[in-house]
């Protein structure tokens, strides 16, 4: 458990090519095999980049990146695709479902990317995920005929499709209503339970902080505090977390 | 099924009335373009066959010309009046008509010999012009037994085709005689075994054909004869085999139905050019049109797009989506198109009855083709901003 998935070291992400602004300065940051994180912080402090950095969904400007000890940020354009694809799952904010298709085949579309064929090789465990989200009985329904909360499970379904060691959530939970919230949590940590899948999750909500393992907190595009939730005292952390980091509870970024 | 196909068919399914205007305005293009394109080929199938169809297109005669004939004629019988008929004979025909034949892409070989003579029937007297011919051979090109409009399709002896409106002038029909001035002033009598409509004015008026032997007889050629006349494959290459007989049978004038028909021949080209150029701006309007509804497709998928690529699309799969799309407008958009183009084709070829319309296979075939080529080309540049979209952007700003 201890050994380690993914490592930052010296992470600098500018943007502008006239005008350079600097939204990542300099992040060493290492997250270990099956860790539950959270990485909060103020909005514009970098959480957002740094997320996408770390799910080579963008290139950092300078600093290296380690995916099980293989320096990653040097790979070509189509081989961080294929490396997404088996190692790393997303789940967004806006859950970002293909419309087109239904929940069934949003679930499989990793899965058919891996193997470039639109077949059902996997459709028991699309299904089986399903079951775990408490989707099996929608499954056939199109993407947009879903509620907001259950388009999220959907989300998480599909990043699991293909087993990967990581999963990445971009305030996952920031449009469900508090009672979606909970349930989508306890699906993630159940997961993270079962599998065995790493989580880092930004997020702005205190709950699912002060429920993470680990905690890592941003400001002005420096990592700021780091620390295991067990090593505080709950009204600690909870003063810790609030309010500046998680003003805006259940709501969506500003 | 490749994903990108699958996802290529579902975006095109879901995007319905986008789907269907653009399938539209696709159909119509190539509906347009194969109704010109057989319309005009339809229309200058029936122009050359009405020319040059039952016609030879290519006529091999003696080299002299008229006058020098004229000053050289010395028997007396062989000129009357002006016209030295007679003296324009090939002697030695059959070799040279020999080689024509076995010459590529000749398809007929037909000796005559034509003379004038002046009819005298019923108190009537009416010039013609007398043509002998071999019937199986003259009628692989003049098809004058099909022709008759009564009679019997047998020319020997004293027997005698006329035109039907000679017949009326000279209000005689099949089996009755008629007496022929020669220009030797022998009269020779005989007898009309058929009479022809070759829906032309000046033969059905003034044309007697009667069988080779009897008018070499007539005209006392012996063998020889006027004219051979040729028909070859394709009348547009009777240019280019003339040009090649002139190598192989040397000293005689070969003459091809272009050099009579050229501006028969730059009408016909330059409707061709018109045809093509309407073609030409109708396929690039239908690529225009296909490229624009992709890339208005790709701005509209690019959160989609973006999702993909985070899942671990590649750059190659994210343009291939669009690729297939255009390829599939293309194919479908042709299809209907070309089932619109053969009907509208059979809705005016039943309006019409001055000249045959037909449907070209190869040409709809080919329409069909350029349309999916040009689909799958309109779509290069969205596909391209397809592949270059940034995941994170397009996720952010979907």
């Amino acid at each position: 458990m201890d050994s380690i998935l993914l490592q930052g070291k010296g992470l600098i992400k500018d943007y502008g090519t006239v005008q350079k602004t600097r939204a990542l300065f300099g992040i060493d940051i290492i997250l270990k095999r099956g860790e539950f994180a959270s990485l909060i912080g103020p909005s514009g402090c970098g959480k957002s980049t740094l997320l996408s950095i770390l799910g080579t969904l963008d290139k950092p400007t300078e600093g290296q990146l380690f995916f099980n000890g293989l320096e990653i940020n040097k790979m070509t354009e189509d081989e961080l695709a294929l490396f997404r694809n088996k190692s790393i799952g997303f789940v967004f904010q806006a859950h970002h479902l293909l419309p087109e298709f239904t929940a069934l085949e949003n679930v499989l579309i990793p899965s058919w990317i891996e193997s470039g064929k639109a077949d059902v090789k996997k459709k028991e465990r699309a299904i089986e995920l399903l079951n775990t989200v408490g989707l099996g009985d929608r499954m056939n329904n199109p993407a947009n005929n879903l509620s907001g909360g259950q388009q999220q499970r959907v989300s998480i379904a599909r990043a699991l499709i293909n087993e990967p060691d990581l999963i990445l959530a971009d305030e996952p939970t920031g449009n469900l209503d508090s009672e979606a919230t909970e349930q989508a949590y306890a699906l993630l940590r159940d997961i993270n339970k079962m599998m065995g899948t790493a989580f880092l999750i930004v997020t702005h909500d205190r709950h699912i902080a002060e429920k993470s393992d680990r905690v890592i907190e941003m400001l002005d595009g420096k990592i700021q505090k780091d620390y295991q939730t067990a090593s505080k005292e709950k009204e600690a952390l909870w003063e810790e977390l609030a309010p500046k980091n998680c003003k805006y509870c259940y709501g969506s970024k500003i | 099924m490749s994903y990108e196909l699958k996802i290529a068919l579902r975006f095109l399914i879901k995007g319905k009335s986008q789907t269907i205007f653009i399938l539209f305005g696709i159909a119509l293009g190539v509906a347009v373009q194969i109704f010109l394109g057989n319309l005009i080929t339809s229309l200058q199938v029936s122009l050359i066959d009405r020319t040059i169809g039952n016609s030879p297109h290519i006529v091999v005669t003696r080299q002299d010309d008229d006058i020098s004939l004229m000053l050289n004629a010395s028997p007396i019988d062989t000129v009357r009046g002006n016209y030295p008929s007679l003296v324009r004979n090939l002697e030695n025909w059959q070799p040279a008509a020999e080689t024509i034949s076995t010459t590529k892409d000749v398809t007929v070989v037909s000796p005559a010999l034509q003379g004038t003579a002046i009819i005298r029937s019923s108190g009537k007297t009416v010039p013609v012009q007398v043509k002998g011919i071999q019937l199986d051979k003259a009628d692989l090109i003049y098809n004058i037994s099909k022709r008759l409009t009564s009679g019997n399709p047998a020319l020997e002896g004293n027997t005698i085709f006329i035109g039907t409106s000679l017949a009326k002038d000279l209000g005689i029909s099949v089996n009755s005689g008629l007496n022929l001035l020669l220009p030797n002033g022998s009269i020779a009598h005989m007898i009309v075994g058929g009479i022809f409509d070759l829906q032309n004015e000046g033969s059905n008026s003034s044309l007697v054909i009667m069988d080779l032997a009897r008018a070499q007889k007539l005209y006392g050629t012996a063998s020889g004869i006027t004219a051979l006349e040729i028909q070859v494959k394709d009348p547009f290459a009777a240019d280019a085999i003339s040009a090649n007989l002139l190598k192989t049978v040397p000293g005689v004038s070969i003459k091809n139905w272009k050099e009579q028909n050229g501006q028969l021949l730059i009408a016909l080209t330059s409707q061709s050019s018109s045809s093509y150029t309407i073609q030409l701006f109708v396929i690039i309007a239908v690529t225009f049109g296909i490229a624009s509804v992709l890339a208005v497709s790709v701005v509209q998928k690019s959160k989609q797009i973006g999702i993909l690529k985070a899942m671990g699309a590649t750059k190659k799969s994210a343009a291939r989506i669009f690729i297939y799309e255009g390829f599939i407008l293309g194919l479908l958009g042709a299809i209907a198109g070309s089932g619109l183009g053969i009907l509208l084709l059979a809705g005016f070829g039943s309006a019409n009855t001055t000249f045959a319309l037909t449907v070209d296979p190869k040409s709809v075939l080919l329409i069909v083709f350029i349309s999916v080529a040009a689909g799958t080309i309109s779509a290069l540049i969205p596909a391209r901003n397809s592949s270059e979209l940034n995941p994170m952007e397009a996720i952010n700003n979907g």
